[in-house]
Formats: C-alpha cells, structure tokens, sequence
C-alpha cells in the first residue's frame, strides 16, 4: 500500500484528491511542519529536497508533485498512455502546471525566498499578473480539453487546487483572483468539490465547507500548513 | 513520424535537438527568428500558446514545454530513460521534474532577475537564485554519487544528462561575477556531463549549434 507523507494544504493534497478520486488506498503520515519535521534525516532520506509530498511505493519513494501525478496516471491508468494521441497534451500541461504556474504560484507564498522584504508589494505585482496569464491559458487548454482537465483527474486537480491558494494567498495582501473572469476553471472547482471524496479530505485538512469555490484560510485538526 | 523542431542554436530547444540526434531519429529544424518576433505570432501560438520554444511538432499534434518533450521521446523509443514499466521509472521522473521545475527556474532567474521583483530588485534575485542554484546542484551531485542511476550517469546517454548538461553550460557562461558555478565543486555529476559532450551526437549538434568541443563541461573554449 502507498503511503502519502502530508501537511494540510500542501501539495500533498493534489496526491490525495487524486488518489482518493480513484479509489486507490492509501495511508496518511503527518509531517509536522510545525516541528519541521520535513528537515528531519529520516524525512530527507526519503525525499532529500525535504518538500511535501512524498509517496511512499512499493518502487521506492517518489518525490516531486507533477512526477507522483504521473506515475500514478501511467500505473492506474488515470490519463492517456504513452501511445495515446492526448498524450502531448497531457505531458505539456502537466509540466506547465509544475514549473511554471505551481513555481510561480509558490514565490507568492514564500516572497522572502526570492525578493528582499521592501519589495514584496512589487514582487506581488509582477508574479500575480503573470499567474493571472498562466490561469488563462489553463482556462483555454481545460475548454479545449475536458477530458484531461475532468475533476478528480491529475490535471483537473492540480489546477483547481492552485485555483484555491491564489485566492487565498498571499494572507495578508490584496485579492488578486477573481475565478469568474476564469469561465472554465470556475465550473471545474464546481464540478471538484461535488464530488463525494471532495468534503471527506477537506475535513481531513480543514478546509472548509466550499474549498475550491468559496475557500477560506485552513483550520487543520491536526498538522501544521507552514 | 513526421517531427518538426522549432528551434533557435544554444536554446532550450538545444536541449531536444540533441536528444533528437541521439535517438537518430529524422527530424525538421524550423529555426525561429526570435529577435524578430517570430514567437508572438498567431501562427506559432497555435503550435506553443505559451510563446517559448522548444516546441515538437509530432503526427500527434504540438507538444511543447522542454522535459515533456524529452519523456515524450522516451515513451515513444524506449530509449535514453525508463519506461513506465520499469522499477526506476518514478525515480527518473521525481528527478526530471526536480531538474525542470526547480533548477531550470533557478537558473532563468539568475538570466533574468528583473522577472521577479522588477529591475530595482535584480541584485537581491540573482544572490537568491545563486543560491538556490549551487544548493539544487548540490542535490542531484549527493544522488548521483550515492545512487549511481542508470539514467543519470556516464555509461549510458540519457535525456537527463543532456538537459542538465545544457542547464549548466548556461551556468557556467552567463551569470555575471562573482555568480555562476564550478563544475569541479559537483564531479560525479562533471563525470556524466563529460561523457555526454563526447557522444557523437551532442558532435553533430556542437557543430550546427556552435557550442564549442566541450559545452557542457568546459563551455566557452
């Protein structure tokens, strides 16, 4: 059985809608961010860049959100194979996801890790115009094709979950996203959180009642976001 | 297969031309005039929306962003890395999401500090990204040396080594002083670079590119 290392409202939740979309079993493993524990020897021997998640497999562990996405969709048949004709597209998209929108996504988290403190207001700027563009390609791609962006598969989720933490990052800042001027990601985060596994993992990692259409910030019963 | 490469020399798209010549398969090179705007057209948007190249055009359509067309490459020839049945496959890909996502972006905004805080800022970036860079580096040297992959390594071309390859030739050419790196500081990773460069087809593409006898692990000479 797979195991998922996780902390609520990490990337970890992209793995775990997924694998719970499917039906595939799973068991949880916290890693307390509050007690860093995703530094600790025995985190970074599994996963040595000490990012959430890691899955655990009966192939060894798997790093990277866009890498255990994919292993999945190749084991359990979750997106087009090798020889199928969708699978350009569902490569591109997913590593477009990964290094582009996701890092981007990401400096807005932890501003501090790539721009100095009096210049987090222009950082935010730039990077929010730039996610806000990558969010209308996404949009085009998801309505041109909507069996690779469906909810529950790996390209539906991960980008509707991005969808959640742009509006609710940064904590403090202004609201930069507004997911109506996003036709096609707004009926995607309707169509994720209708589904039955959708408020079983928001409880899990206290999400709220409407986390892809009204998020709100976590209140996690147990772990740590940051 | 009918396979179009919209490239520039010494782009990303250097990255697949040498994987391309690797796999020996017959390919179209469609260079982009890119000073002249040729990316922002409507034409090649609808090959790549995204404006960048590399992109392939294949008997299935377009397929952009670099790693996806490399692993596309891999699943189509079995060849210069694991397929998805094989017991290495999600190591291979934690690494090449690893290297597209976290050190390729480090490095562009080492080449670009401006992109993340406006030009005010571009010294605070680079320092960051320098950072970043040698610690990501630092990573995929301890893995080589403690894993010795067979899709990293000297004794077996592969599209990693020809991705980072490229990746560091950049790091070691562009960033102005005191940034950019020593490959020396990262051998076992200089060893499967080394082996690369040699490959007759990382030759052939040196030679149509203009890259120089050693452009990975002594570019510039």
């Amino acid at each position: 059985m797979y195991t998922l290392h996780y902390a609520p409202d990490n990337a970890s939740l992209i793995i775990r809608l997924v694998l719970d979309g499917a039906g595939i079993p799973y068991r949880t493993r916290l890693v307390d961010r509050a007690r860093r524990q995703q530094d600790s020897a025995a985190y970074r021997a599994l996963n040595p860049t000490g990012l959430i998640p890691t899955l655990e497999t009966p192939a060894g562990p798997l790093a990277e959100t866009g890498a255990i996405l994919l292993w999945l969709a190749d084991t359990h048949h979750l997106g087009p194979g090798p020889a199928d004709p969708d699978r350009p597209a569902f490569l591109q998209w997913l590593f477009f996801l990964s290094n582009t929108a996701h890092a981007d996504l990401r400096q807005i988290f932890y501003p501090h890790q790539y721009a100095p403190a009096d210049s987090h207001r222009a950082h935010l700027e730039i990077m929010s115009t730039r996610m806000l563009r990558h969010f209308g390609l996404l949009d085009a791609a998801a309505d041109r094709l909507p069996k690779l962006f469906a909810p529950g598969k790996p390209l539906g989720v991960y980008t509707v979950v991005l969808t959640r933490w742009a509006a609710l990052y940064p904590e403090t800042g202004p609201r930069w996203l507004d997911l109506s001027d996003f036709p096609t990601l707004e009926a995607l985060a309707r169509a994720q959180e209708a589904r039955v596994e959708t408020p079983v993992v928001a409880r899990a990692e206290g999400l709220g009642s409407h986390p892809f259409t009204n998020p709100e910030q976590p209140d996690p019963p147990e772990g740590s976001v940051l | 297969m009918t396979l179009t490469l919209h490239h520039a020399p010494d782009f990303a798209s250097t990255i697949v031309r040498l994987a391309l010549e690797e796999l020996e398969l017959p390919h179209v090179i469609a260079l982009a005039d890119i000073d002249g705007g040729a990316l922002a057209s409507p034409e090649y948007r609808r090959v790549n929306p995204v404006g960048l190249i590399p992109a392939l055009e294949t008997d299935h359509g377009p397929i952009f962003e670099t790693a996806a067309i490399l692993l596309w490459l891999v699943d189509q020839t079995g060849r210069l890395g694991p397929g998805p049945q094989e017991h290495d496959r999600g190591a291979f890909l934690s690494w090449l999401f690893f290297t597209s996502n976290a050190l390729h972006q480090a490095a562009l905004a080492m080449f670009y500090p401006h992109r993340a805080a406006g030009e005010a800022n571009s010294a605070a970036a680079q320092a960051a990204a320098q950072e970043q860079i040698v610690a990501r580096l630092g990573l995929i040297e301890t893995m080589v040396a403690t894993q010795s992959p067979r899709w990293l390594s000297p004794d077996h071309p592969g599209v990693l080594g020809y991705y980072i390859g490229v990746l560091v030739r950049w790091l070691i050419l562009l960033p102005p002083a005191p940034y950019g790196i020593d490959l020396a500081d990262f051998p076992h990773l200089r060893a499967v670079l080394a082996a690369h460069e040699t490959r007759p087809a990382a030759r052939r593409v040196a030679a149509s590119d203009g890259l120089g006898p050693t452009p990975f692990t002594k570019p510039g000479s």
